[in-house]
């Protein structure tokens, strides 16, 4: 039987301490304690799913964070097994661990590799030690490279390396030390990011006292750091992201896909059955929602009325829940696919909704094509490096995700197809 | 001599510097006289606009009927006539004074006598009203009653001794203001068996008994069944009703005669036939010469007014036409702009009448506009003889057509404490202004007189007086007449194409500095867009002035992982509801802040 794939997302949202540009779910101070509950609960969880999941085959798995590799060793791999037991995981699958610097050793990677973890993402982020405490990351650059070199000692062959631009104290030369730096190093792949000032974080505080390279300096950035990495052999896959060819990272490649995921952990997202999902960024009541002994089959609320345990813990754990609908569907393609270089081939948008791209979207593009924001080879879409730094605004100017619902019912009713 | 009737009347209305308590004691007196119970009290029940309650301002006259049950046993019948209180509306405010025969004047016991204090107090005074002045604010710790005291009878010159002192807020010696009206005010004069004379001081539609006029009658008497006949245009009406203005509404009486503050009702369907400061007579036996005083009043100030969603034209079009009901002195017609699409070119008093209309369209009316620079009315004469009046910066003549251009002057006279008189020089000059000459009130008071172009004082002439001078000085101005003047009409580019709506016209001298400023501006307010967009100011076609809106190179979610794409097209949802909210100005796209912040450049250049 030829089963679906799917991609699994785990969540662990501890840190050693916490960035002050970090907006994702984590938190620093938890004892091992506290951390092997969590574990527990997420492998409860995966056991809740595992029913679901049957249909398919598990081809990528990526645990994130926060920082993964805060966990005690063992029980990270008492997850890593949870995870093979739970699922069926391709032997051929992408196994991501986000592994920083500082928090690993020669002996814990080999554990993961050991356990099935075959592709590590590590955050470098900058190789100049004033930038990489202005962002307060809590290692070196000499941490950096001694956790780099035991990765590859302890036999990882796939490795992504995160460094981020437009960061406080950054200059076009020391970012260049930086690109310098890690090509040298001849990791497989490379994320790059943008510093953006999340709200709600340290740095949104300090937003006015922060030093940062402006706006022109930034998009210069990029695109120098688009052409000298294309130079070294890494190919521009997405906007923010660079692999050696064949490397490209499986799982996120999903997102921008539109593929399917299952998201476990607090404050994890999915994509699947049609639905997206997230769970609350609470983790308290992720565990308590977990550990809630749903064997009794149902309970009385305080008004009397009896609901399903299921129920309970749904209304507990999840934060948004909605259908995506089929005109949705093209919109979120558009927005997604477009992030990658590859673009969007109208044979393949016809193949997988059965529309004419040209038709629909040929006139509202040619504009950007015309002015090198987009390239057209007569099957695909897609923007140039120049394009992808302003998709929001040019996406922002061609979808609209009410209005294909409109669209859509009129090319099915018959004249284009 | 008085009739018995007309001795027991006292017609008065409280003048006061902003926020001295003049909305409040008016409360307190209503409350005191028990014609409204403390218990239906809404605060400032007299300012019944929202936005007057909020800024503190009376905007429209409003007159009120009181009964006193006073100590000495006697009823007597208050007038209370409520007065708007700044510059645009000088007009009404001395038609209102003239309508009565006393005004309190309140003075806080913390600030003590103001600008406005003085200005008001003189306009009572040259309207001949006999002046009670009443110290406020006593409950206060900082309150010094004594010097307040002095201050109103050295600075004014009004006799002070005696006069009340009392807190409107907490109620206290509210008795002794009612006494004070009724021992210091005048009752009313005036023979109720001459033709009558009756002054118009307000009116207003309602949608049931059409336009209700507010009168004060001077002389003779008047009658439901009457026809009466208005001296300025001759325009007659048969009357329906004659009454009073009672607090929570019209009561009707058999008859207004002299003295008496009231209103009327004839079947009237627009307040532009009731002229504030036109004088109501008989038809049948008219008097011989109409009140004194009596003003057209014409706007002076024009400017476009535009809904922000163009949808919404025919809701701004059926809102202008509600307020004008009510505003005699509004006027409109409809223009259209290739920026901002239809609208109207509004006529109005002065700034303030401009911004209340803003504000009550936005706000009753629920509308998102987009207003243009304010403009006075140009005359041209033409090469070909012909003479032309231009409101609008758009229909403006080419300079090779024009063979003088004209602008309105003023006539303006400036009360200031003597410090501010060279910073207010230096303003006046500024604008364009020529100096006419100073005099000396008394040593604390200076009078400047000033002519000065009206296109100079329409805008935020007004806040740079008051902020040059801590508050005090006061202004005044009448129209003078055309002069020549040397007119240039300053055109806006963006990316090639002349925006209409930031076309205005301005005094050669001026008008690079303006250019240049405006172009500045517009850099900093137009968001960067996907392309470079030049700016460009012009002179028929010259270009002096000349900056560049560089080309946005960053608007990217860089990190979109983790999954979270509800996030993703949230922030995209919103970014596409805010450009449904800028304006397509060529391929440039304007956001309305953007619009607004450019039209609402100061003058300080």
């Amino acid at each position: 039987m030829n089963k679906k794939s799917l991609g699994l997302y785990i969540h662990i949202p501890f840190c050693q301490a916490k960035c002050a540009y970090c907006d994702f779910y984590s938190m620093s101070g938890s004892g091992d304690e506290d951390m092997a509950r969590y574990v527990d609960a997420l492998l409860l969880q995966m056991e809740d799913y595992a029913g679901a999941v049957k249909p398919y085959t598990v081809d990528s798995v990526f645990i994130g964070g926060g920082t993964p590799t805060v966990l005690p060793v063992k029980c990270m791999t008492t997850l890593i097994d949870g995870i093979y037991r739970c699922f069926d995981v391709s032997k051929r699958a992408e196994f991501t661990l986000e592994a920083n610097p500082a928090t690993v050793s020669l002996h814990s990677l080999q554990k993961y590799r050991r356990a099935g973890v075959n592709r590590l993402s590590m955050g470098l982020q900058s190789a100049n030690e004033d930038e990489l405490r202005a962002l307060s990351r809590i290692h070196t650059k000499a941490n950096f490279e001694a956790s780099y070199m035991a990765a590859r000692k302890a036999g990882f062959e796939n490795i992504n390396v995160d460094i981020m631009y437009g960061i406080p104290l950054q200059t076009a030369e020391s970012f260049n030390r930086t690109l310098d730096y890690l090509t040298a190093l001849e990791p497989e792949h490379i994320s790059m990011y943008g510093l953006r000032i999340e709200e709600g974080t340290p740095f949104a505080l300090s937003r006015d006292t922060l030093i940062l390279p402006d706006e022109d300096t930034e998009a210069d950035m990029y695109f120098d750091a688009i052409r000298y990495l294309n130079a070294k052999g890494f190919r521009h896959y997405e906007i923010s992201n660079f692999a050696r060819p064949g490397c490209e990272c499986r799982h996120n490649l999903k997102y921008w896909n539109c593929d399917e995921y299952l998201g476990l952990g607090c404050a994890a997202h999915s994509y699947f059955g049609g639905m997206r999902f997230s769970f609350k960024r609470n983790m308290g009541m992720y565990i308590d929602a977990m550990e809630a002994d749903i064997t009794g089959g149902g309970m009385l609320t305080d008004d009397g009325t009896s609901i399903d345990y299921e129920q309970f813990r749904a209304a507990a754990l999840v934060d948004e829940l909605y259908e995506v609908a089929p005109s949705e569907r093209v919109g979120e393609y558009i927005m997604l696919r477009l992030r990658l270089t590859d673009g969007i081939s109208s044979e393949q948008f016809r193949q997988r909704f059965g529309l004419n791209f040209d038709a629909l979207y040929g006139r509202k593009l040619k504009l950007y094509i015309d002015n090198g924001f987009m390239t057209f080879d007569g099957d695909s879409y897609a923007f140039t490096p120049k394009g992808m730094y302003v998709s929001n605004y040019i996406l922002s100017n061609i979808l609209d995700f009410d209005e294909n619902s409109h669209i859509i019912g009129t090319i099915a009713d018959g004249s284009e197809q | 001599m008085p009739s018995e009737k007309q001795s027991k009347i006292r017609n008065f209305s409280i003048i006061a510097h902003i926020d001295h308590g003049k909305s409040t004691l008016a409360d307190r007196i209503l409350e005191y006289t028990r014609t409204v119970a403390t218990r239906d009290m809404e605060e400032q029940l007299l300012d019944n606009m929202d936005l007057e309650r909020e800024r503190g301002i009376t905007i429209k006259a409003r007159a009120v009927k009181l009964d006193y049950h006073a100590p000495d046993g006697e009823v007597y019948t208050l007038n209370l006539i409520d007065t708007p209180g700044h510059v645009d509306f000088n007009y009404e405010v001395s038609r209102s004074l003239n309508a009565c025969e006393g005004a309190l004047l309140i003075v806080d016991a913390t600030q003590g006598v103001e600008a406005q204090t003085l200005a008001n107090a003189y306009l009572a005074i040259d309207n001949n009203l006999e002046i009670v002045p009443v110290i406020n604010k006593i409950d206060l710790p900082s309150a010094d009653v004594e010097k307040v005291r002095g201050e109103i009878e050295d600075i004014i010159g009004i006799p002070a001794e005696g006069c009340p002192a009392v807190s409107a807020k907490v109620g206290l010696n509210i008795d002794q203001v009612l006494d004070k009206i009724v021992s210091d005010i005048p009752c009313p004069e005036g023979d109720e068996n001459a033709p009558l004379r009756a002054l118009i001081f307000d009116s207003y539609y309602d949608s049931y008994l059409g336009v209700v006029v507010n009168i004060r009658v001077m002389e003779g008497s008047l009658r439901a069944g009457d026809r009466i006949r208005l001296m300025s245009t001759g325009a007659e009406f048969d009357v329906v009703d004659v009454g009073y203005m009672e607090p929570f509404g019209l009561k009707s009486g058999e008859v207004l005669s002299a003295g008496d503050v009231g209103y009327i009702t004839a079947s009237i369907k627009s307040v532009g036939d009731t002229r504030v400061g036109d004088t109501v007579t008989l038809a049948e036996n008219p008097a011989a010469e109409p009140l004194p005083g009596f003003q057209e009043v014409h706007p002076m100030v024009y400017a476009g007014i535009y809904p922000a969603d163009g949808a919404r034209y025919g809701d701004l079009k059926d809102a202008l036409e509600k307020l004008q009901l009510n505003d005699a002195a509004l006027t409109f017609e409809a223009e259209t702009s290739a920026a901002l699409g239809f609208g109207f070119r509004c006529g109005f008093l002065g700034l303030l009448h401009m911004e209340i209309i803003e504000e009550r369209l936005e706000r009753e009316f629920n509308l998102d506009l987009i207003t243009t620079a304010p403009s006075v009315i140009y005359k041209i004469e033409k090469k070909s003889g012909e003479t032309v009046f231009i409101d609008n910066p758009s229909n403006y003549p080419n300079p090779d057509e024009i063979s003088v251009a004209y602008e309105p002057m003023v006539k303006a006279s400036i009360i200031t404490p003597p410090d501010y008189v060279g910073g207010l020089m230096e303003l006046c000059q500024d604008r364009r202004g020529e100096f006419i000459n100073m005099t000396y009130i008394d040593t604390d008071r200076a009078e400047l007189h000033y002519n000065l172009p009206l296109n100079e004082i329409i805008y935020d002439f007004f806040d740079a007086l008051k902020s040059r001078s801590k508050g005090y000085a006061s202004l005044d101005y009448e129209l003078k007449g055309y002069e020549p003047s040397k007119l240039v009409k300053l055109d806006i580019l963006l990316n090639g194409d002349i925006v209409d709506a930031l076309s205005f016209i301005v005094h050669e001298e001026k008008a690079y500095g303006r250019a240049r400023k405006i172009c500045e501006k517009l850099k900093d307010n137009i968001p960067r867009q996907l392309f470079e967009v030049p700016v460009q100011a012009a002179i028929g076609g010259k270009v002096i002035a000349r900056e560049t809106v560089r080309a946005m190179r960053k608007d990217v979610l860089a990190k979109c992982y983790g999954g979270d794409i509800t996030r993703k097209k949230k922030l995209l949802e919103k970014q596409k509801e805010g450009k449904k909210k800028m304006r397509q100005l060529g391929s440039v796209e304007v956001s309305p802040e953007a619009f607004m912040a450019v039209l609402k450049l100061d003058d300080e250049s």
